[in-house]
């Protein structure tokens, strides 16, 4: 003699400091009857001990009270995400991500797009009461054309706030999914047919083949007003003219077990990183007057280089030191800019309003930062660089032809090492000349042939 | 035979308009929770099962065959 009970389910829900063995869900919720056939599923496949479920924020939030399996409860929409995680650390175990269609459908849609094209090994069941249960009834992003919700009173208005979102329409234009279907709890046909497929998402799982989608219709009687009986045949004659119900995909029989591959790991972080650890710290000297830079141009002349190159010989002198780079969304042609602080004591602020040294590479950089240079600065331009209007009174204005000597040594690219060569002649970084040298070499380490050119051709301008 | 728990039942009626034999009905007590739990009608029952289907309640309604 068979009984017909509940299986793969807690005897009693230790809800809000009592036991108790109903669920929280209103009369008549779909959720109930879906968390009935997940966890009959769950169980009668035996895999119970398997599982992990990813639980969501919305009305399915305490499912990890109901279900007789492993748990992990997700941030609102990141159940996908989630579980993408779970399965990638855990992929012995079968991943199951529990989502509603305002979690999935509005803040998580991009979380759980992303893992559907990833074809990530989880399964995904999605349930659409076409509003925001939990928090009183709001419209969702499932929300029909013209159906009243608390913040659509008189009837959602596509003209205002768009049409309803079809999740299952949207991945099925996706490459990677195994399995993408649309099914109702609204009666006992329903109910059956969404008992096998929920059954088919834990079978893929089981059989590691990929990503599979499931969404659910589900009544929801409490916000849509209405009783139990009602609710269900809203979802009958309303919901499933906008959802259709159906299998958008079934590739369960012809695809294979997705290969899963080990992320790849390494020893150790100090491995990672053994090059950044070996850095040695600055070595604070208040005797050593802190000297503030500006580089600008426009990008491609090297500008940023320059500066770092400075920052480096810093670096390797144990000075205090930053560098801070600033320019548009272009890799070339549009303007650049770097600061460079060099200190003997801890920096406070990377950015550079009045530099004790500006370098111009070309006339919006001067026209742009000559003003703000500090009495007692130096200003170097290069010399295709039309200087219209004097630096500010007590400021040194040298002109440099550094994109010129670069073309002369047939190195048009080599500007900036021209730059820097001005910046040494005039000693006038505080810093050796042999420091710069190996920064500017240290700069060329994966062309270590255009580190001693550079280099060359440093000594050389350097001699004009 | 359907057995119904009727400290866990939320009266919702769902098993009522599913029922094939129409031998369920929500009754007149009420329950601890102050609700009018459905009850057994006391024949009729061929123990298919579709009221504990669509109950959303896991142990409002098991039904011995």
């Amino acid at each position: 003699m068979a009984t017909i009970e509940q299986k793969g389910m807690y005897k009693v829900f230790p809800r809000s400091g009592k036991n108790v063995s109903f669920t929280h869900y209103c009369p008549g919720c779909g959720h109930g009857i879906i968390n009935k056939l997940i966890a009959e599923a769950c169980a009668e496949l035996g895999l119970q001990d398997k599982t992990i479920f990813v639980d969501p924020v919305g009305c399915g939030v305490f499912t990890y009270y109901y279900w007789d399996a492993a748990h992990i409860s997700a941030a609102h929409g990141r159940a996908s995400a989630v579980a993408t995680g779970s399965c990638r650390a855990r992929p012995d175990a079968v991943n199951i991500a529990y989502q509603g269609d305002g979690d999935l459908g509005a803040i998580g849609f991009n979380n759980a797009f992303q893992a559907a094209s990833r074809g990530e090994n989880f399964g995904c069941i999605f349930v659409n009461n076409s509003l925001y249960g939990m928090t009183g009834g709001q419209m969702a992003p499932t929300t029909l054309d013209g159906e009243t919700t608390t913040t659509t009173p008189f009837g959602r208005d596509p003209a205002l706030t768009g049409y309803p979102l079809h999740v299952c329409e949207v991945f099925n234009q996706l490459k990677a999914p195994v399995y993408i279907a649309r099914v109702s709890v609204a009666d006992t046909k329903r109910i059956m047919q969404a008992k096998q497929a929920i059954r088919k998402v834990f079978e893929i799982q089981r059989d590691k083949k990929g990503y599979a989608i499931l969404e659910i219709l589900a009544p929801c009687p409490t916000n849509l007003r209405m009783n139990a009986e009602k609710a269900a045949q809203f979802c009958i004659n309303e919901m499933e003219k906008e959802f259709p119900l159906g299998t958008f995909r079934d590739e369960t029989a012809t695809r294979p077990a997705r290969e899963v591959r080990p992320i790849p790991q390494c020893a150790s972080c100090a491995e990672l990183f053994a090059e950044k650890t070996a850095i040695p710290a600055a070595v604070t000297d208040p005797a050593f007057a802190e000297k503030r830079f500006k580089f600008a141009g426009y990008g491609g002349q090297g500008i940023l280089s320059l500066g770092l190159t400075v920052a480096e010989a810093a670096r390797l002198e144990r000075r205090h030191t930053l560098w801070f780079p600033s320019y548009g969304p272009e890799q070339r042609g549009g303007s650049a800019n770097c600061s460079v602080v060099v200190s003997g004591t801890p920096i406070g602020s990377p950015t550079v309003e009045h530099p004790d040294v500006l370098v111009c590479m070309n006339q919006p950089s001067y026209e742009r930062f000559a003003q703000d240079v500090k009495k007692g600065g130096l200003i170097i331009v290069d010399e295709t660089v039309p200087v219209h209007v004097q630096p500010p009174e007590g400021v040194q204005l040298v002109v440099w032809p550094a994109i010129r000597l670069a073309e002369e040594f047939g190195v048009p690219k080599a500007a900036n090492t021209m730059m820097l060569a001005a910046l040494k002649k005039l000693n006038c970084t505080g810093l050796s000349g042999d420091s710069l040298e190996e920064a500017l070499v240290a700069s060329f380490k994966k062309k270590p042939e255009l580190g001693e050119k550079n280099k060359q051709l440093l000594r050389q301008a350097e001699q004009m | 035979m359907v057995i119904i728990d009727k400290e866990n039942c939320k009266g919702c009626g769902r098993c009522v308009t599913a029922c094939p034999k129409k031998c369920l009905e929500v009754g007149e007590a009420l329950n601890a929770m102050g609700i009018k739990a459905v009850q057994y009608k006391g024949e009729g029952c061929i123990s298919c099962g579709i009221c504990f289907y669509n109950c959303p309640e896991p142990y409002a309604i098991k039904v011995e065959k």
